[in-house]
């Protein structure tokens, strides 16, 4: 053989770009050429949308009575019992409050006294006996101290005092309510100043209210009964009959008295009895549990989250079973870049296909659950963009996982298990009713299921005792620091699973 | 002699306590198929995936035109390589396949088509390629391979489930691209495939080159020197060629196997004691013999009856 | 048959990753059951709770693993090509599918019951440390009660079951990251829907209904009054989903191609 004069052969190919693009590129080409894995992203998409459509036209409450809203449109709870009369212009009212008792239930018929935190005794300036209509007040409660509180939302601490009795004045002059609290009837501390408009005439007086009082994972209606002393009408205020009336007995927030109690007051030689039930604050889980939430809406995510995991596992685990690995490989050789791009287009899919589900979920399911009479918490559209936007991140950050894992083991059915397992097992263990708050708290921080605060729409309020636990669509952590917490794993194990390409032989 | 295209220079590798390279060393040249031989388990295929840069070894190195696999920018169009023709996914059509792959490179839609025209499969392109038979699945192999329009081709057994028509094409194949200047490593258990399509020999058996040769000069070796002779008196010429210091066999009634001498001087020696003879003639081996020969010791899963190997 | 068992007992002792699974169904139970009791106090749980249920809820995580090691039987032999020498051994696809149910389902049983004693050990050890006492109403749990042991032989049971339905589904779909998708999903979402069906009567089929929530209700021993459905019939639905997927499996079995 002449071996000398051989011209050793040179490509006529031109040269074509080299960069990361192109990896993009040739991944996304792998992705949608494989028609199961595009019909599995639509699917998971799909199970958003039906999931939906199902929580929709399952439920069924027409005709039941309006939720209460307050000022600014959110619901609220607004039951109480009111011993009160039209006030006409400015004054001011002054009282003392020489004892708060309340009771929960024992077995059937029967009550026991109990501590309810946020029992609630003192002055309402209100515009009407109408649920949700504006309100300033001043309490004491039951083991909260003096508060002024106004407009369902806002909530501040008087001063502390060991006194046994304590005096309370309101004061109105134009749209300005002052709160004022006393150990003794004679020094006056101001505790806040509100602005309201309440029209010329107000309707003024006593209150009790006593929430639902949180025992073991679930509530219980509770009732208190306070002891009213020196009522005074001062300034323009004079006084006429007072009248006592349970607000918002009907409401679907009202839990209701427990037996035998109910709602009365008894006056003797000016010291006032009043008994009374419910509360005056923004409505939580617990005080609406027939209401709805986007989180509910978007149910399906778990559905999706299953296809989705399914099709990631797939898009890594089939390289491996069937050797295309070696050709993926000698295509680009630097391995970690091979990965990321995967990872990329591989999330980059789902949360289009996540997205979309998401809104069309959000938009169908909040369409039927209206029509079918159910109420909605309500939320802004940032909330709504962030729920939707949140939700195709999570399936984003799962599937990366899921690539991640399956890289790692190289069998799909083990990284399938591994990631499902990772991800619904936490929310099925915190979904236990006998789950302890604490523990379902650290489930809901740590493991990737902390990722559904994303899809939380419900405030906690320092002011309402309710189980704020994730059984409750109350997460413990922010939305988008919960979402962090799974793509933490996502991002680890992507790392790892970069380590491990590379050491391992192909 | 123009520089070597690949260059692989003592290659090390253990899985537990099994050698699977033991200083295997060879260099490829462009222009001419270098046929990689050796039986099942001689390291020919781990060699190749350490060129290509899938597995690590423990010492040694394997270059392409002078670098490391992994530092080759768009490296298919260096090198085309073809390891396993069933690796790929069985949903995707055959022409899905190499646009993926060709994206990889910047290469485009077009390239595909061309290369699919050259592996004779453009009626089947839009077929899923699960549903393949193994002799198109080769075919899509080699166009994986011929993608980037490399230098330099490297193809584990490809003649494995070929049909005889399959064959023909390919070693037309192997040829007419060492004949543009690339060089050509086509590995394969084999003597017989590619006996007709190798230009260089490199003969592998646990973990090593054991030889490393042109094809002429394997063929001159396996006829070693030996002659075969007839005669109808072979006694005599037994012992004239015995005492001029040969070392003769009796392989027959009539004919007789000598080595140490050459054709001449055997002619001359019988001429002149006188001894009858029919015919001289250079033994030759067949070249199956030749490998068989030199891979005696490296073979380390024989079966009990040496039959040709059938897989 | 006898062969076929022998072949399919042979083939499944012979690979390492059945013990693995088994071994670690076994960890996954225990462990989740010794991390739930732990967490759960006699006080939050206002001391009313099911002791019983809370020790076996491993088996919520350990049937993941039965899923996994009932899919991979099946669909190893599929993407490995091994169905055709399976069944050119033993051309009736009936008599493999079954010596493969057989077999599968003996060794979760066993696997299956040493993970559910061990769980019910654990929470015997825990739960009093939790406040659960006698004083309490709870006491230490026992396979001498009946109820209990009601619980621990039904949670054996609903695993064999799983596997089965996992067998079944596996041969129907046999590629096995669906397969175990699937099965994953049949599981785990139909409790995770039902808080979101408003209509309670839909809610409460469902829970009647679907294999886990209907099955795990074997293992209740206090307030049977409100449970779904009732316990036997509860594990009946777990069974009748396995029987169906085992039929489909037979059905599809012999009319496939291998």
């Amino acid at each position: 053989m002449v071996t000398g004069s051989v011209t050793p052969y040179r490509s006529g190919q031109r040269d074509g770009r080299d960069g990361f693009a192109q990896l993009l590129h040739s991944e996304w080409t792998k992705f949608h050429t494989v028609r199961g894995w595009m019909l599995g992203m639509a699917a998971a998409a799909l199970m958003l949308v039906l999931v939906a459509l199902l929580a929709g036209i399952s439920s069924d409450q027409r005709g039941a009575p309006a939720v209460p809203t307050g000022p600014g449109g959110e619901p609220v709870t607004d039951n109480f019992y009111f011993v009160h009369q039209p006030l006409t212009g400015d004054g001011s009212i002054t009282v003392s409050v020489s004892g708060l008792d309340s009771s929960v239930p024992e077995g059937l018929g029967e009550l026991r006294p109990g501590v309810v935190p946020w029992a609630k005794a003192g002055l309402i300036v209100k515009e009407s006996t109408r649920e949700g209509s504006p309100y300033a007040a001043i309490m004491v409660t039951g083991s909260h101290g003096v508060r002024m509180q106004d407009g369902y939302l806002n909530d501040r601490a008087g001063p502390v005092s060991a006194a046994a009795v304590r005096w309370l004045r309101l004061e109105r002059s134009g749209d300005a309510i002052t709160g004022y609290a006393s150990a003794d009837g004679k020094d006056w501390t101001r505790v806040g100043t509100v602005h309201l408009e309440l029209g010329p005439t107000a309707q003024g007086g006593l209150f009790v209210a006593s929430p639902q009082s949180v025992e073991g994972m679930g509530t219980t209606a509770s009732v208190s009964t306070a002891t009213f002393g020196d009522l005074r009408l001062q300034g323009g205020w004079t006084g006429r009959n007072w009248a006592g009336e349970q607000v918002g007995g009907e409401s679907p927030s009202f839990a209701g008295y427990p037996p035998p109690a109910a709602g009365s007051f008894t006056r003797s030689s000016g010291t006032f009895t009043v008994t009374g039930a419910g509360d005056i604050a923004p409505a939580v889980r617990y005080s609406l549990p027939t209401a709805g939430t986007l989180g509910n809406i978007l149910t399906g995510t778990f559905a999706g989250l299953i296809a989705v995991v399914v099709v990631a596992a797939l898009f890594i685990t089939t390289e491996y079973r069937k050797k295309l690995i070696l050709v993926t490989l000698t295509a680009s050789p630097k391995r970690g870049r091979v990965l990321l791009a995967k990872a990329i287009v591989l999330g980059a899919v789902t949360f289009v296909a996540g997205l979309a589900g998401a809104v069309v979920a959000i938009q169908l399911g909040e369409r039927l659950a209206r029509s079918n009479g159910v109420y909605l918490f309500p939320v802004t559209s940032s909330t709504e963009l962030r729920v939707a936007l949140g939700t195709a991140a999570l399936l984003a950050a799962a599937s990366v996982l899921a690539l991640s894992v399956g890289a790692i083991f190289r069998t799909s059915a083990g990284a399938v298990t591994t990631v499902i397992a990772a991800i619904v097992l936490p929310y099925l263990l915190v979904a236990n009713p006998f789950m302890p708050a604490d523990a379902a708290r650290l489930l809901t921080r740590v493991t990737p299921a902390a990722a559904f605060a994303v899809q939380q729409t419900l405030v906690q309020y320092p002011q309402v005792e309710n189980p704020y636990t994730p059984y409750n669509d109350y997460y413990p952590l922010a939305p988008w620091a919960g979402l962090a917490v799974l793509a933490g794993y996502a991002v680890a194990s992507l790392a790892i699973a970069a380590v491990v390409l590379r050491r391992r032989d192909a | 002699m123009s520089a070597a295209e690949i260059v692989v220079d003592g290659l090390h590798k253990r899985y537990g306590t099994t050698k699977a390279l033991d200083g295997m060393s060879f260099t490829v040249q462009p222009g001419r198929v270098t046929g990689f031989l050796g039986p099942n388990g001689a390291g020919k295929s781990t060699t190749m995936r350490v060129i290509l840069g899938l597995d690590a070894v423990d010492a040694g190195t394997a270059l392409i035109e002078g670098k490391p696999y992994h530092r080759l920018r768009q490296p298919l169009s260096h090198v085309g390589s073809l390891l396993d023709a069933a690796a790929l996914h069985p949903n995707r059509t055959a022409r899905n396949h190499l646009l993926w792959l060709a994206h990889s490179q910047g290469l485009t839609a077009r390239r595909v088509d061309q290369v699919i025209e050259q592996v004779g499969l453009t009626s089947a392109a839009r077929r899923k390629a699960g549903g393949y038979s193994l002799g198109m699945r080769q075919r899509l192999g080699i166009g994986a391979a011929l993608l980037g329009d490399p230098p330099i081709i490297m193809l584990d057994e490809p003649f494995n489930g070929m049909d005889p028509e399959g064959i023909i094409w390919m070693r037309g194949f192997l040829r007419s691209l060492a004949a543009e200047g690339r060089a050509v490593l086509v590995s394969s258990h084999l003597m017989s495939e590619v006996q007709d399509t190798a230009d260089q020999l490199v003969v592998a058996g646990r973990g090593k080159v054991i030889a490393d040769l042109s094809m002429a000069d394997l063929i001159s070796a396996a006829s070693g020197n030996r002659v075969n002779l007839r005669t109808p008196a072979r006694q005599a010429a037994m012992t004239v060629l015995a005492q001029a210091g040969a070392k003769v066999v009796a392989t027959g009634p009539d004919s007789v196997t000598v080595s140490g001498l050459s054709p001449d001087r055997i002619v001359m020696l019988l001429n002149e004691n006188a001894v009858p003879f029919s015919e001289v003639s250079a033994h030759r081996a067949t070249l199956e013999d030749a490998y068989l020969e030199l891979t005696r010791d490296a073979v380390e899963f024989r079966a009990a009856a040496p039959t040709e190997a059938s897989w | 048959m006898s062969t076929a068992l022998h072949a399919e007992w042979t083939k499944l002792r012979t690979v390492a990753s059945p013990l693995w699974l088994l071994l670690g169904m076994i960890a996954a139970t225990v462990a989740l059951s010794a991390g739930a009791t732990s967490v759960v106090t006699c006080a939050a749980a206002g001391c009313g709770g099911d002791v019983t249920r809370y020790s076996l809820i491993g088996v919520e995580l350990g049937q993941a693993l039965v899923a996994i090691l009932a899919v991979l039987v099946i669909s190893s032999e599929y993407s490995s090509g091994m169905i055709r020498t399976t069944l050119t051994a033993v051309p009736r696809r009936t008599t493999v599918f079954a010596a493969k149910a057989i077999t599968v389902t003996g060794v979760v049983a066993v696997a299956g019951t040493i993970a559910v004693l061990a769980s019910l050990l654990v929470g015997r050890f825990i739960l009093p440390r939790q406040g659960f006492t006698a004083s309490h109403g709870h006491p230490v749990l026992s396979l001498a009660d009946g109820l209990t042991l009601r619980a621990t032989a039904g949670s054996i049971l609903y695993l064999t079951l799983i596997a089965l339905l996992s067998l079944g589904i596996a041969v129907v779909v046999r590629d096995s990251a669906t397969s175990i998708g699937v099965i994953l999903g049949l599981l785990y979402l139909p409790p995770i829907l039902a808080q979101v069906i408003g209509n309670p009567h839909w809610q409460h089929l469902l829970q009647r209904l679907a294999p886990m929530s209907a099955g795990l209700t074997i293992q209740a021993t206090t307030n049977l009054n409100s449970l779904p459905i009732c316990p036997w019939a509860g594990l009946g639905a777990t069974a009748a989903w396995s029987a169906a997927a085992l039929t489909s499996g037979v059905v599809v079995l012999r009319t496939r191609d291998a």
